[in-house]
């Protein structure tokens, strides 16, 4: 009796085993960046957002009523740095770096399923700021990605909490649709 | 042996069967690896398919749709078409239209040669059918986890995601207008993703005509990040069959908006739906003549 009982178990763990092993795992949602190349200059989001006043949307195209915000290109920098900003002695550094840029410095994937459709400028458009969901940038460490809500735990309950009015209390947003096709195709 | 332990061992063997057979990869569907699909095989499986065009369906008159009477439903937005009997002349761009727009696979040569295909938009007697959008739609009644569903605005939509393939709806649907995955589309090599915007669905999934659902959901989005606070009514949205139509006998619109192209090119026509579908309020009818 036991002999059977341990072998139909181990029939069974070898089975989940295998699924562990073989099977295609669920495509976790995240949404990140690509930093740089290995030689570049990072980044610092806090010189030029809260030093200067830059709008996130200035550089982030389409972040306040686009379908997605977009990474800038190599030209979008050199709208400004194509001047000598500044009088620190490693704006030269900083320059060579730009000139070996690749035209498009940063890339960026967004890592929701193809099944879901999330608008950016829909949210912008209905009060939601950037520092809302994406982390603010105060202190953060040169070549920071921006945080997304929820990271790693993001979850489509998350979603729904906010549009029914359950987070977010404080900004009393409107309640947003909740009917699957809203989002989902 | 006695009969204690034939049972036993019968029992794990089948146990241990239906485990396997449960399996999805391993020693399961094999990636096929054959010549790239073209655009042309799925031309050729559209002028095959109206080969085997379907008989047509018994018509009755239908009243113009109205709101829907469902809790929740939109007041100001009821999606749907009209189909122009007097213009149509079954050239099939409306159904190569929507293959392109829906990455519809193709059809499995046995099952092909059955008259059964993919296709959301099939030629019945020389008109176009698709899903009709019942107001009152029987399909959703029976989906035991919600995957199908409708839209406050009318539109009889698929949560892919949620399908587990009881197949109830396609049972239920009195036109036929489901269609089932009865194998992986991308493992089997017969799709071919034409719009990026667009899964394609997995195997045991049901679908169907969305409606270009994903059209208007990205319209309503520009919409409302450019209009915060105005409502969306759908305007210069139209589905790829619509769009794809040399005649212009597929009208897209909203039915509640009186300057829809829709409704303005339904006014003054007699409108028709399958007997079939006609009592489940429809959301896409047939016109022919003038009142």
């Amino acid at each position: 009796m036991k002999y059977w009982m341990g072998g139909i178990f181990a029939v069974v763990c070898a089975f989940f085993l295998a699924d562990f092993l073989f099977c295609q795992k669920a495509t976790p949602v995240r949404v990140g960046a690509d930093a740089g190349g290995p030689n570049s200059i990072a980044f610092l989001h806090e010189l030029h957002g809260e030093n200067i006043g830059l709008d996130c949307s200035h550089c982030h195209t389409g972040a306040a009523s686009g379908a997605r915000a977009y990474m800038p290109a190599k030209a979008d920098c050199m709208d400004c740095h194509r001047l000598p900003l500044t009088e620190n002695p490693g704006i030269e550094k900083l320059d060579s770096a730009l000139a070996a840029a690749p035209a498009y410095p940063w890339k960026h994937e967004s890592a929701l399923p193809e099944h879901v459709v999330f608008h950016h400028g829909v949210h912008a458009a209905a009060g939601v700021e950037c520092a809302d969901c994406h982390r603010g940038f105060a202190g953060a460490q040169p070549g920071a990605k921006a945080d997304v809500y929820g990271g790693e735990n993001f979850s489509m309950q998350m979603c729904l909490a906010c549009h029914r009015g359950e987070t977010f209390k404080q900004k009393n947003f409107r309640r947003a649709a909740t009917y699957c096709a809203a989002c989902h195709r | 042996m006695d009969r204690r332990e034939f049972l036993k061992i019968l029992s794990a063997t089948v146990a241990g069967f239906a485990l396997f057979g449960c399996r999805d990869g391993l020693l399961g569907d094999m990636p096929v690896k054959g010549a790239r699909l073209k655009l042309a095989d799925f031309e050729n499986e559209v002028k095959f398919a109206l080969s085997k065009m379907k008989p047509g369906m018994e018509l009755v008159r239908v009243p113009m749709p109205a709101a829907l009477k469902t809790p929740g439903a939109s007041q100001e937005n009821r999606f749907g078409m009209a189909i122009d009997l007097d213009a149509c002349d079954a050239c099939g761009k409306c159904v190569l239209a929507c293959i392109q727009e829906n990455n519809i696979p193709l059809s499995a040569p046995e099952r092909a040669n059955r008259g059964q295909f993919m296709h959301w938009i099939e030629m019945c007697g020389g008109a176009p059918a698709m899903c009709f959008h019942c107001g009152d739609a029987p399909c959703e009644k029976v989906c035991p986890t919600g995957a199908a569903n409708h839209t406050p605005d009318g539109v009889s939509a698929m949560m892919y995601k949620r399908c587990t393939g009881s197949r109830f709806c396609g049972a239920n649907c009195p036109v036929h207008a489901r269609k089932f995955n009865f194998d992986d589309p991308v493992a089997s090599g017969r799709s071919l993703k034409f719009n990026a915007g667009v899964p394609v669905r997995e195997k045991g999934v049901m679908e169907k005509c969305s409606l270009c659902l994903q059209r208007l959901q990205d319209a309503r989005h520009d919409f409302k990040a450019l209009h915060p606070g105005e409502s969306f009514r759908g305007r210069g949205v139209t589905t790829a069959c619509a769009a794809a139509c040399p005649k212009n006998a597929i009208i897209f619109g909203n039915w509640l908006d009186e300057g829809s192209p829709l409704v303005r090119a339904a006014k003054d026509r007699v409108l028709y739906a399958p007997k079939a579908v006609a009592s489940l309020d429809p959301s896409i009818v047939y016109m022919r003549g003038h009142r």
